[in-house]
């Protein structure tokens, strides 16, 4: 059933989503954007009756930052089902979040040319 | 002796003899046909008697056959409707699937925008009731349900009989197992679940709690449902039993108006497939308790832990060089061992810092002619929307 590549659906594609979420509002994105990064805080345990999606969000954010598109990505779920999920984890102290890295900035052109003429003094 | 023929006494004598033997022989002859007409008569009777014996049997004959045509007619008419119904709810079983599919695809798309994916949610809790409806209606018409492709965890099945009825949310699931459920009695286990589920949150006060518990048992494992309603009636007991125990069809048109498909959806599923399903008891919450037992021939050999995506063969021996390579600095990749004792990995090859801006209709082709963003990156991020976009075409076939 699982192609190489692919990975095994953690949940079964005929449990709906208003299931995961039990029916509970969506957090908003504003709340856990897209690119947000997350891991797993040390030293904790998983909660008990977590649910498969939960475990598997444990797993995935134990191995290092990971972002809130990729979680959603990994599990197969939509990217609010996910949000809500982390969002869950997040209040409970289980996750540390950390803001997307600031965008590299404009460098300006006197910075390119030296460095063109500096490439171009390599290679020519 | 004249005087004695002269004498007036003799003669009287004589006219009253012979007149006494006159009265005898015509009493005689009357007697006799008296007992010929008594004779005819009793003939005629035993002939009438015999004649009324062949027409009761005639009537009875007649009864028999009509009430044999009127059955035949009954069935007849019971057979073309359900082809009816069942050719009608296929077409509506296979929609409900569609559109299904089709949300699948939506609430990836949109998963990102909260507001609409609370929409489509709400869009897709009703059509899911929808679908469960037309399976019941098909499967009482002798229809058939769509075979999943693959087995499923019993927590699972129990999830997705929760999505398909209207009070979900009254319904906590308590999985004591995570065993699997063999890929032809997915479906069954969960529309019989429903059913279940429909009647507890249906027959109980709004806000009270439905439990599900599954728990494992020698002969294979049991889903209970406990509510907090009123219990059942005699009267609601006995037609329950009944119809949990028909092996038969089922007369549709005898389960009432609105009619009441639940229990006869449940019996016909039960014997159908092979699993038990009684509804007899008393839950601990003074309601109803009813069990699904499923037998061990209806679970998947292998014991699939629901926790744990199956990281496929191939993958793990794709990573395996990278533990000979000293450890990156950064994140390990380890996330755990595999049964057989293997590290596992994950296949993210360096650190995965920044995700672009998410475009869920952004395709493979298209993200590789982005030549500014760095493949590693390209690479997760195309994972990650892979996965998302490929994983909601497995459903099978509605209908065999």
């Amino acid at each position: 059933m699982t192609t190489p590549g692919e990975e095994a659906p953690v949940t079964s594609d005929f449990v709906r989503s208003y299931v995961i979420t039990g029916g509970r509002d969506l957090p908003s994105s504003e709340e856990l954007a897209l690119h947000t990064l997350v891991t797993l805080a040390p030293g904790r345990t998983l909660p008990l009756g977590a649910g498969p999606e939960v475990k598997a969000i444990w797993e995935l954010c134990a191995g290092g930052y990971l972002s809130v598109a990729e979680v959603a990505g990994h599990l197969g779920l939509p990217v609010g089902v996910a949000r809500l999920l982390l969002t869950d984890l997040s209040e409970q102290g289980h996750l540390l979040r950390r803001a997307e890295p600031p965008r590299a900035q404009n460098v300006d052109r006197a910075t390119l040319e030296k460095v063109l003429n500096g490439l171009q003094s390599l290679i020519g | 002796m004249t005087s004695l023929i002269e004498d007036p006494l003799l003669w009287i004598l004589l006219v009253v003899l012979v007149a006494a033997v006159f009265a005898v022989q015509r009493a005689r002859r009357t007697n006799l046909a008296l007992r010929r007409t008594k004779n005819d008569l009793e003939t005629n009777l035993g002939h009438a008697h015999g004649r009324i014996d062949q027409l009761q049997g005639h009537i009875s004959a007649l009864g028999d056959q009509h009430r044999g045509d009127l059955a035949n007619v009954r069935a007849d008419a019971e057979s073309s409707t359900k082809a009816v119904l069942k050719s009608a709810m296929g077409t509506l079983q296979s929609l409900s699937e569609e559109q299904q599919l089709l949300l699948d695809g939506l609430l990836k798309k949109y998963g990102n925008d909260t507001e609409v994916l609370a929409d489509l949610m709400a869009v897709d809790h009703t059509g899911s009731q929808f679908g469960r409806r037309a399976k019941g209606i098909s499967v009482l018409c002798g229809g058939w349900l769509g075979r999943r492709e693959g087995v499923a965890t019993v927590y699972d099945v129990a999830r997705s009989a929760q999505g398909r009825i209207k009070d979900f949310n009254r319904v906590s699931i308590h999985a004591q197992v995570s065993v699997a459920v063999s890929s032809k009695a997915v479906e069954p286990v969960a529309v019989v679940l429903a059913e279940l589920l429909d009647n507890a949150t249906t027959y109980s006060a709004p806000g009270t709690p439905v439990e599900v518990n599954i728990q494992a048992v020698p002969t294979g494992v049991c889903f209970i449902v406990d509510d907090a309603g009123l219990g059942m009636d005699q009267e609601t007991k006995d037609r329950a039993a009944a119809l949990l125990s028909a092996d038969g069809p089922v007369d549709i048109t005898g389960l009432g108006d609105p009619p009441r498909f639940g229990f006869a959806v449940c019996g016909m599923l039960a014997a159908r497939y092979g699993f038990a399903v009684s509804v007899g008891s008393v839950s601990p919450y003074g309601g109803v308790r009813a069990v699904i037992r499923v037998p061990e021939s209806l679970l998947a050999a292998e014991v699939v832990a629901p926790a744990e995506p199956a990281e496929p063969a191939a993958e793990s021996q794709e990573s395996a060089p990278q533990r000979l390579a000293p450890v990156p600095v950064g994140p390990s990749h380890v996330v755990g061992t595999t049964s057989g004792g293997l590290p596992k990995r994950r296949r993210r090859q360096g650190p995965i810092s920044v995700v672009p801006a998410f475009e869920p209709a952004i395709d493979e082709q298209a993200s590789e002619s982005a030549g500014e963003v760095t493949a590693s990156r390209l690479g997760a991020f195309a994972r990650g929307t892979h996965l998302g976009r490929t994983t909601n075409t497995t459903e099978g076939p509605d209908h065999q």
